[in-house]
């Protein structure tokens, strides 16, 4: 344990040194392979998560491309109807549940406990072994996807394409049990982030003071909590448990209901839009202040807007079912609450426009991803307000104008702030900046490629080309549009091969980034590029939303927690006073035993119910090995406690 | 890194706390949340199919059997009590009392599960018989793995008092253990109230 340091007065940087080499000696991974896979650090999980994310975004892009060019003139054979029913079902499946979801909670693992000052996550194997199970997903779907088996039911796959009776073989439990890798991953993200946001907070963060980001983070967790447990109903309950034991939930012919599984699925699946989107701006807020040198206008809007779309996100699912027969009181009321839904995304933009304008912008690459972002998803957003009229989404319904709209929504209001986040905390996890040359490449083709892909599919769909048609006849007229967007495709393959480029010469060689390199307000950048592995020497006390654009010369920080182990200090949940120590686990084997376990249940479980015995013996042995290590090191061994002892002053 | 200047010494904060002060606390809270909204859902889906029928159980299916689920309803009232002794026991660092209290919980929660087993035939038809069954089995099915879950919980937490030495920290792991069984069997009530008592009523 540490010399006691003294108290309200200007600590020399030696003591610093020593301090911060003794959290280094406590909080360091250990070293090669074994230290890599029992890591429970949130650096080095969120890492892998927005790695692994990165190369699902590159495999659905190129499956992408795959069928555009497969679209580029009509009667095309380089695919099949069945290769192309898998491709485009991998492509979606990947894009919404394997990169979009995991990519935006993966930035949230990283950059949470950074931006409220923490050590680390709450729950740091919860929160590796939310990796390892969603790593279990990415590896299960394309290894089907190469032995023929990937599913091929659309992305929804809805009953009764999905049913036993229609989709026989493994190629739909393939997809059922990949989503419940990716429910279970989420939801381990989720509960982590909630709970470190309300209890992991540095002294003085108050809720009134969280970053913008940490809020969009803590929106969204929110909602996955009530989001994801609907797809898991009616996933691993439902679809797989009529396909694998005979059960009835979607057969009407004894009783079962196929409407319920569009229910289901769009409870879930009209909220996980916003799931993707809220953490994308909730980047934008941090680039706009840097970039524009003054805190964002309307700080208290933009979390009400938050909040409030959050809420509304939940009300909306049956505008996907206006093809269905919904009663007409429905149909006028879901059509109405998916036009509110525009008006707090409104307020966020005004807010950022007003900021803009207020302040003095600087035009490097994030800003001009966020520009990108804001005339993108705009026009994806208006796009939307049509759709929620009944009479106009009946027409359209199922064609190439819903792929254009969801495709302007995705990439407008969710890659494109991605991407201004990468180029802006690049510099954070790697040290050093992404070029500034190459990030312009990057955005105008990136930009000039999304507007020519997805603008001509409007035109398609109105003129009525179907969605999920591998080809078409020539005298339809789609030719021309369809080439246009094949085009258009290659550019925004282009342009994210001129990114891969930058980040990969730019990790090696770019410029140098030192702890803050933008002059940015937030806490993350209080501490070196890349972070420690203890992220902070010490706690620092924040009296603002912006600590570090404030004027005092020095830090004013906690001290008093012990060093020689994984001490983190825990906070009050609304006001972030210091509440107690809690000591954080060591690195530990049993997140990635347990995931095996998970695979083991659920893959198991498409081929024989016993599977399910098997995995639970084999969790108990990991249950127990993650108690266990849990236990130590935390206290000295129980001693015979004085009587009238309690608890709190242990 | 700007120059650091102490003010608060967190030294004495204890390391060891209860309730919504403990990092745990929250966690189990939140599962807690899932896995009830979970049900929540799936007794939803059980309401929807039951549009699809005039009559409820369908017709040719006899009505859920009331016996084993209400003497396992009584005896998961029962288990609140060793439950919040036990969990009282730990908040007083009480290593006897938790001992004793976790054995006589761990022994009713094996009796529960047990039952359940009968429970899910009490239900009268197969899961593959027709939606009711299907919707029936999944939610008493889906209940049980949350008893599964904080049954093997508890069986745990009773070995590690009753055989190894432990950390004080652990006495607070036995009040979070109650807290997650207190939602198990108050969840349970409306499920029991419509799977097993519905059919008769409606």
């Amino acid at each position: 344990m540490s010399v006691p340091l003294p108290v309200d007065q200007t600590l020399d940087s030696a003591s610093v040194v020593r301090v911060a080499a003794e959290l280094e000696a406590t909080w360091r991974d250990r070293p090669g392979f074994w230290g890599w896979v029992t890591s429970v650090d949130h650096k080095s999980i969120g890492k892998r998560y927005i790695i692994t994310a990165f190369l699902m975004f590159l495999a659905g892009g190129i499956e992408a491309a795959i069928m555009r060019t497969q679209l580029a003139v009509p009667e095309n054979t380089l695919l099949g109807p069945d290769k192309y029913n898998q491709l485009f079902t991998t492509h979606g499946t990947t894009m919404m549940f394997l990169f979009a979801v995991p990519m935006m909670t993966a930035m949230g693992i990283y950059f949470v406990p950074l931006m409220i000052g923490a050590r680390n996550v709450a729950f740091p194997r919860l929160n590796a072994f939310g990796y390892w199970t969603y790593f279990v997903g990415v590896v299960f779907l394309y290894i089907s996807l190469f032995v023929n088996t990937a599913p091929d039911v659309g992305w929804f796959a809805y009953v009764p394409l999905s049913g036993p009776a229609f989709s026989p073989g493994h190629r739909v439990d393939v997809w059922a049990q990949l989503v419940t890798f990716t429910e279970i991953s989420a939801l381990c993200v989720a509960v982590n982030i909630i709970v470190t946001v309300f209890k992991c907070r540095t002294p003085g963060m108050s809720l009134n003071r969280l970053p913008i980001f940490v809020w969009a983070q803590l929106v969204v967790a929110f909602m996955v909590v009530f989001a994801m447990p609907a797809v898991a109903a009616g996933s691993t309950l439902m679809l797989a448990t009529d396909r694998a034991v005979n059960m009835h939930w979607f057969n009407p012919a004894e009783g079962g209901d196929a409407l319920l599984w569009q229910h289901i699925f769009w409870f879930f699946g009209h909220p996980e839009v916003y799931i993707i989107f809220l953490p994308a701006i909730g980047m934008v807020t941090p680039i706009i202040e840097t970039f524009c040198r003054r805190p964002v206008i309307g700080y208290t809007a933009l979390v009400m807007a938050n909040v409030a779309t959050a809420f509304f996100a939940f009300g909306l699912w049956v505008h996907h079912m206006f093809a269905t027969p919904i009663p007409e009181l429905g149909q006028s009321l879901f059509t109405a609450a998916s036009m509110v839904i525009a008006v707090p995304t409104g307020v966020q933009i005004f807010c950022w426009i007003a900021t803009i304008w207020a302040g003095r912008a600087r035009f490097a690459v994030p800003m001009f991803f966020v520009l990108g972002f804001i005339f993108t998803f705009v026009n994806g957003g208006i796009t939307g307000v049509m759709l929620a009229s009944v009479a106009f989404d009946k027409q359209v319904h199922d064609t190439f104008f819903v792929v254009a709209h969801l495709h302007y929504v995705l990439i407008g209001g969710g890659l494109m702030p991605l991407f201004a986040g990468f180029y802006y905390w690049f510099p954070k996890v790697t040290g050093r900046m992404l070029n500034e040359r190459l990030g312009k490449w990057h955005f105008w083709l990136f930009l000039v490629g999304v507007q020519m892909t997805f603008f001509p599919m409007h035109e398609l769909g109105l003129n009525g080309m179907p969605r999920r048609v591998y080809t078409y006849l020539a005298p339809t007229g789609w030719g021309t549009l369809n080439f246009i967007a094949t085009i258009g495709a290659y550019t925004i393959g282009l342009g994210v091969l001129v990114f891969i480029v930058n980040a990969v010469l730019s990790a090696r060689t770019g410029e140098v980034a030192g702890e803050n390199p933008w002059d940015a307000s937030g806490l993350e950048w209080a501490t070196p590029s890349p972070a420690p592995p203890y992220n902070f020497v010490f706690p620092i006390i924040v009296n603002s939303v912006h600590p570090l654009w404030e004027t005092n010369v020095e830090h004013t920080v906690v001290t008093g927690l012990r060093t020689d182990r994984r001490e983190i200090l825990v906070t009050t949940a609304t006001d972030a006073l210091s509440e107690s120590r809690h000591v954080a686990p060591d690195p530990s084997i049993w997140p990635l035993y347990l995931a095996g376990c998970m695979a083991l249940l659920f893959i198991g479980s498409i081929f024989s119910p016993y599977f399910v015995l098997v995995a639970i013996g084999f969790s108990v042995i990991g249950l127990l090995g993650w108690a266990l290590q849990s236990t130590k090191k935390i206290e000295p061994e129980l001693v015979q406690l004085p009587t009238g002892a309690t608890a709190e002053g242990a | 890194m700007r120059p650091v200047r102490p003010v608060a010494d967190a030294s004495a904060l204890p390391s060891v706390t209860y309730g919504s002060r403990s990092l745990m606390w929250w966690g189990t809270l939140g599962f807690i949340v899932i896995e009830g909204w979970t049900t929540a859902l799936l007794v939803a889906s059980y309401l929807y199919l039951r549009q699809n029928y005039d009559s409820w159980p369908p017709l040719r299916t006899p009505n859920p059997s009331l016996l084993i689920p209400t003497i396992n309803l009584v005896l998961m009232a029962l288990s609140i009590i060793p439950a919040e002794l036990s969990s009282r026991a730990g908040k007083r660092l009480d290593k006897r009392g938790v001992q004793v209290w976790l054995l006589v919980f761990s022994i009713i929660c094996v009796a529960i599960l047990v039952l359940r087993w009968w429970e899910l035939w009490a239900i009268g038809v197969r899961w593959d018989t027709n939606a009711y069954g299907s919707a029936a089995w999944t939610i008493v099915g889906f209940h049980a793995s949350l008893l599964l879950l904080d049954v093997m919980d508890t069986i745990g937490l009773t070995l590690f008092f009753w055989f190894r030495r432990l950390p004080i920290k652990t006495f607070s792991d036995v009040s979070d253990n109650s807290f997650y069984w207190y939602f198990t069997i108050g969840v349970w009530l409306p499920v029991y109230l419509i799977v097993y008592v519905g059919p008769h009523v409606f």
